[in-house]
């Protein structure tokens, strides 16, 4: 098990994480620790009843289940939580390596990067964000969120948020099907408007289709040998029109985008097919992708003018391009996250100065009202109004900057007992 | 008035190259910097380069763009604007590093070329009073400032086609508009171009009738111009008939542009009799 070993001063966040991701343990186990709704609901209900935990929040996912708690006894809720989330469901997490732990800024720290994807699988995948949030609003509803995590997890969202609106932590296709729409995209004005044929429909060209689908393609035909895999294709996609396979050719003289994926041990289309096409078709540009290994498009159709053919090696150029442009950008989303760990702190911080501040607001209330109880009688009553107003100003204008300077510096306990001292916060009679 | 055009002649030129380099910054390092001030820059440059104009007409009594400078400067001016809309528009700021440095080259040209020929004032001709000359000059401008941002979007047409084609992803993709929007565009701007120069050769022609003495239409200039004319007409013509691609034309916009280039300035400063004021 893996721990900070830097240690935080007193008044550092109260906060512990017990997790394991994809980095630390095998499908087989988090598949075990990972949690559906109720059953992470009931978890935090039972956490929740141990003594020892004041806040909980649970998230969980394919990649990783992580429980960041705000203990009353850290060592009490870390047993309690590694028992009961954790080793119960799988004994062999207590495995060195297997889990880590994270405390106070640290554990905060990686929450903000697991929400902006600087922990994910695929650098800056967007779901995560989604799956915090989620895990959020589930917190909430069982009353396992209290003021320290719910101000946690709004300061992961808005690094989150951030990092994907002022980086480029997210952008780029990391996958073949949307490294195919972001080629697409290259070409034409917008995906709404082409024709998407597939030539293939098999396993690829399901996984392919997806992100057409999603990104806006309407049109979709497909041509297979086999009816029947084509019907199964029509199932999951009952947009998909099915042409007969000999008809790829002239299918691909209406196309924008061809996507091949055959397993044909020789091309299903040649130079000589598209060039054909392209002489069929209005001076529109052609995109082919050849998914196939051996390739199932002539390379030679790549020299036709106008017509832009991509291979599997090709798309993992771009992807692996766009891999080190999201990598390039971490340093940047680390900054972000840092200004919002800064925020945390110290709104955290300004949560032990409140109550200090409640007394000295109120103390100066009641000494303004005493005040003005004395002197009203001596005024006339129409100026009565305007002396409760400008006393009101003058109190909260006197005690704003004070106010102010004792949140900043809340963790500076012996500024706290000078003010204390000062204005006799301790007694409750009025000098 | 005077001093103020002295001033602005050599600022715009500098105030061009930086915002350029704004643009630079926006494109090739996505800078949150450049981001803010590349776009109010501009059109502070733009401003101020239409004040600079006006100045001239205040100044001359007449169109700016009686000498070869001038004219330029009218060029850069032109392609500035059509920036500023297709920017305003929301279609292409990535494009902007490319036609403003286009502008800053024109501009530039023109002080260089104002500092080097002339020292006093424009000539003053009747002509240049002419309101019939006055559209003729204004419709030959406007065609070779279109021709001129056509010519930018073919650059990156091409640039973006070749790293398409070749599986290269340079620093030209995911920066730049779709290729078809490239394509538009530049076909958008040959063809304001084509007609406004049609306008202007028309109107050359109409108006050289009325001359006492009618140029030669051997004049070098007249030849370039209409070279120029056909030159474009063809390409539009070609991708009716024979079917070009965006490919062929950006070749014909980017061959177009050279030759604009050498009449701008070869031929309007050394080879032409009676056009040598434009």
């Amino acid at each position: 098990m893996s721990s900070d070993s830097k240690s935080s001063p007193p008044s550092d966040l109260p906060l512990l994480l017990i997790g394991t991701d994809f980095r630390c343990s095998p499908l087989e186990l988090r598949e075990r620790v990972s949690f559906a709704k109720e059953e992470a609901e009931k978890a935090l209900v039972h956490l929740l009843a141990r003594a020892e935990v004041a806040e909980a929040f649970l998230l969980s996912t394919c990649n990783r289940t992580e429980l960041y708690l705000q203990p009353r006894d850290e060592d009490g809720a870390y047993q309690a939580a590694l028992d009961m989330v954790f080793l119960a469901r799988a004994p062999e997490l207590e495995r060195p390596g297997r889990l880590y732990v994270k405390r106070n800024g640290e554990a905060a720290r990686h929450l903000m990067a697991v929400a902006s994807g600087l922990e994910s699988m695929v650098l800056g995948e967007p779901e995560i964000l989604g799956q915090v949030k989620q895990a959020s609003v589930l917190a909430e509803a069982v009353g396992a969120e209290g003021p320290v995590l719910k101000r946690l997890l709004r300061s992961a969202t808005s690094a989150g948020r951030r990092t994907r609106q002022e980086t480029a932590i997210s952008a780029g296709a990391v996958s073949i099907g949307y490294a195919i729409v972001e080629l697409a995209r290259q070409i034409f004005s917008g995906l709404e408007e082409c024709r998407v044929l597939m030539v293939g429909a098999g396993e690829i060209a399901h996984s392919v289709t997806r992100p057409l689908l999603e990104r806006g393609a309407r049109e979709l035909v497909v041509a297979n040998r086999s009816l029947e895999r084509a019907a199964q294709f029509k199932e999951e996609f009952p947009s998909a029109e099915l042409v007969p396979f000999d008809r790829r050719q002239d299918e691909a003289a209406q196309a924008d985008l061809v996507v091949v994926s055959t397993g044909a041990d020789e091309p299903v289309l040649t130079r000589k097919h598209i060039a054909q096409a392209m002489r069929a078709r209005p001076s529109r540009p052609l995109l082919v992708v050849d998914l196939g290994v051996p390739r199932n498009v002539e390379p030679a159709a790549g020299k036709v003018e106008n017509v832009f053919l991509h291979t599997i090696d090709s798309l993992d150029l771009l992807i692996q391009r766009n891999l080190k442009r999201r990598r390039d950008e971490v340093p940047r989303a680390e900054e972000i996250i840092e200004q919002e760990l800064h925020h945390f702190r110290a709104w955290f911080r300004a949560l032990g100065a409140e109550p200090l501040i409640a007394r000295l607001q109120k103390q100066a209330e009641r000494i303004r009202q005493h005040e003005l109880a004395d002197a009203l009688p001596r005024f006339p009553a129409e100026t009565h109004a305007d002396l409760e107003r400008l006393t009101r100003s003058l109190v909260r204008k006197i005690l704003h900057h004070p106010s102010s300077r004792l949140r900043d510096g809340a963790d500076d306990l012996s500024r706290l007992d000078l003010v204390r001292e000062l204005f006799h916060l301790d007694d409750d009679e009025i000098g | 008035m005077q001093t103020f055009l002295d001033i602005a002649t050599i600022l715009l030129p500098l105030a061009y190259l930086l915002v350029a380099i704004d643009y630079g910054f926006l494109f090739f390092a996505s800078q949150p910097f450049a981001e803010r001030t590349a776009t109010p820059a501009l059109r502070g440059t733009v401003l101020l380069h239409f004040a600079y104009l006006v100045g001239e007409v205040v100044q001359w009594k007449q169109l700016p763009a009686a000498t070869v400078p001038q004219a330029l400067s009218v060029v850069a001016f032109a392609v500035a604007v059509v920036y500023v809309f297709v920017e305003w528009h929301g279609r292409a700021r990535t494009t902007g590093f490319w036609l403003v440095s286009l502008v800053f080259f024109f501009q530039l040209l023109s002080t260089i070329l104002g500092a080097m020929l002339t020292h006093s004032s424009p000539p003053d001709r009747a002509i240049f009073h002419d309101p019939f000359f006055s559209l003729h000059v204004s419709l030959a401008l406007l065609g070779y400032a279109a021709f001129v941002v056509s010519a930018a979007y073919a650059f990156l047409f091409l640039q973006l086609y070749r790293d398409l084609k070749a599986g290269r992803f340079s620093t030209f993709y995911g920066k730049l508009p779709p290729l078809e929007v490239l394509e538009k565009m530049m076909i958008g701007a040959i063809w304001v171009g084509f007609v406004t120069l049609t306008g202007a050769v028309a109107t050359g022609a109409f108006w050289a009738e009325r001359l006492p003495n009618t140029p030669s239409l051997h004049d070098p200039k007249i030849l370039f111009t209409l070279a120029i004319w056909a030159l474009y007409g063809a390409a539009l013509l070609m991708r009716k008939l024979r079917r070009w691609q965006g490919r062929q034309t950006a070749l014909a916009s980017l061959t177009g542009f050279g030759v604009i280039l050498f009449s701008l300035m070869a031929v309007n400063l050394f080879l032409t009799g009676f056009h040598g004021f434009l």
